[in-house]
């Protein structure tokens, strides 16, 4: 045997264990969800499923809130907490305190906090009781379309931390010397963000993407927490629909409502991907 | 001047993201009266968000920890989930992303884009496929159905690589020439090298973790196997009293974690280069 193949053979054995356990959890139950998604019974049936499902209401509401809540959450998490990442970069030295206190959100368990949320955002909570004060009507966060807004700001709330400092560590590795030379060519602070700042942490931007995303799937739990099994028409999200379908373990539905999820995923990457490539070349 | 009005804005965020956890952990030294009374929707009153106690008791922490052993039981669930989960985690992630990092190997790039692929599709999406092998494994109603796909998980592997790339190639090819095997590099080179990556990646996959909602409720039919993070969500009016509690002592452990670590958490390295 020769060096090399042993070398092939020592990094495979590292590993193999990974290998081993994601052929049988992840890529072959996958498949297996694929072929299943093209049969009813046993009957070979292309893409009915497909299709009825899009003329399921149901799945229709569903998939509807899902790409609200993506397109709304996801960009807002992103501006808020980079902007108050230049925050933090404008002062000299941040006290490790305030990384704690950012990052105590992530930290604390979904469940832990459900009372919290619930005082504050019922309809006789400490918000309405500030509104009322003020002379406005009731904000039904639990029953109406704000629960949409509800959910999003405790998912803002939630990873906001988390971003900012990802985000601070981004800012920390743009060199100095380039904020320089754009001042001397005259370029105004506004422009020093957008023009040097913005394109120098597209790799923590992407990051910072990623890692939404990957969350954005997660804020299932806050809704199961607040709502139960059946939450309002509002905020009735795919998650949802797959959950509630296991109690009727229909096969085929589930299957292709996966898939449906996996594609609408893989779409919203590649087009982060194209952004990214087309920004970071214009430069 | 404007310093000082920076000083304050930056207070007052910080006072947004500790709010709800200051608030809970004070709730939970209230009497069960006074909790009552706050979590009674119906009455027509208008909360505050009161952080004082009325009267301050431990009764809240004695009511889960002496007279309520269903809690604690549910805690212990947690505990049964997440521990195994999160060792399995970091022991094959290490190896893995040890030779994704620094070993050759071929298919090594495409394997890692799945990795990616597989990291990102979210957990609805493998749950379906998952129901099905556990269901022919006979796994089902059992422990071992989340902690086993949760040991495989890819999150842990990309974490990883990105620490162990940086360090410097010249050291493990110094190791080399010195006739050190590949597994001697691994435990004495890498592992010490990677503390920070180790403890975000414990911190990160036990949060995960010990929040599981999703597989218990459809891989679990007995309600008694159900953790603490599920049964917190329908906790009933007649409980209400403890349920700051129940709180507080279920956030604790992520807590001791993270405080346990915090200096070694190094989030800057993760950007992910070209």
């Amino acid at each position: 045997m020769t060096r090399k193949r042993k070398d092939y053979l020592t990094a495979f054995l590292f590993v193999l264990p990974s290998l081993i356990g994601i052929a049988i959890f992840y890529v072959v139950p996958y498949i297996i969800c694929i072929i299943k998604s093209l049969y009813i019974g046993q009957e070979f049936v292309g893409l009915i499923n497909y299709i009825q499902l899009f003329s399921n209401n149901t799945f229709i509401l569903a998939l509807k809130n899902t790409v609200i809540f993506t397109v709304v959450a996801i960009p807002l998490l992103m501006i808020i907490s980079f902007l108050i990442a230049l925050f933090l970069n404008s002062f000299k030295k941040i006290l490790s305190f305030f990384r704690s206190a950012f990052l105590i959100p992530v930290v604390v368990p979904v469940a832990s906090l459900i009372c919290v949320w619930q005082v504050v955002f019922d309809d006789y909570g400490a918000i309405n009781g500030l509104l009322n004060t003020l002379g406005i009507d009731t904000v039904e966060f639990f029953s109406s379309e704000f629960s949409m807004g509800m959910i999003i700001f405790i998912y803002v709330w939630k990873y906001c931390g988390f971003c900012v400092i990802l985000f601070t560590a981004g800012l920390a590795n743009v060199p100095k010397s380039l904020y320089e030379g754009a001042k001397l060519d005259g370029a105004n602070s506004f422009q020093l963000v957008t023009k040097v700042t913005i394109p120098m942490i597209t790799p923590t931007t992407f990051f910072v993407f990623l890692i939404e995303i990957i969350y954005s799937f997660k804020i299932f739990r806050e809704v199961f927490a607040l709502f139960g099994n059946y939450p309002n028409e509002h905020i009735y999200f795919l998650q949802n629909f797959i959950n509630n379908n296991y109690y009727n373990l229909n096969y085929p539905r589930l299957s292709s409502a996966s898939i449906i999820l996996s594609v609408f995923i893989i779409i919203i990457l590649l087009v982060f991907f194209i952004f990214e490539r087309k920004h970071s070349f214009s430069e | 001047m404007k310093k000082i009005i920076k000083c304050i804005f930056l207070l007052l965020v910080t006072a947004i993201f500790l709010f709800p956890v200051v608030y809970m952990i004070a709730c939970s030294f209230m009497s069960s009266s006074q909790i009552s009374k706050m979590l009674d929707f119906a009455n027509g009153e208008y909360k505050d968000l009161n952080m004082i106690p009325e009267m301050f008791t431990l009764e809240q922490f004695y009511q889960v920890l002496f007279r309520r052993p269903e809690y604690l039981l549910k805690f212990w669930n947690s505990v049964i989930i997440t521990l195994p989960t999160v060792i399995g985690q970091v022991v094959v992630s290490s190896f893995a992303a040890f030779a994704f990092a620094k070993l050759k190997f071929p298919f090594r790039d495409k394997l890692f884009f799945i990795y990616i692929v597989l990291l990102i599709l979210p957990l609805q999406v493998t749950l379906v496929p998952n129901y099905i092998i556990l269901d022919n494994m006979n796994l089902l109603n059992n422990f071992l159905a989340i902690i086993l796909p949760g040991t495989f998980s890819t999150f842990g592997i990309c974490l990883l690589r990105q620490s162990i790339k940086y360090i410097p190639d010249s050291s493990i090819e110094a190791a080399r020439i010195d006739g050190a095997s590949y597994f001697r590099i691994f435990t004495r080179i890498i592992i010490p090298q990677i503390k920070g990556g180790l403890i975000t990646l414990t911190l990160l996959c036990f949060i995960d973790n010990w929040n599981v909602v999703e597989q218990p409720l459809i891989y679990f039919e007995e309600n008694s196997m159900y953790p603490l993070s599920i049964t917190m969500a329908d906790i009933s009016n007649s409980d209400y009293g403890i349920i700051f509690a129940c709180g507080v002592m279920f956030m604790i452990p992520a807590l001791v974690i993270y405080f346990y670590g915090h200096k070694d958490i190094n989030l800057s390295i993760y950007d992910i280069e070209k």
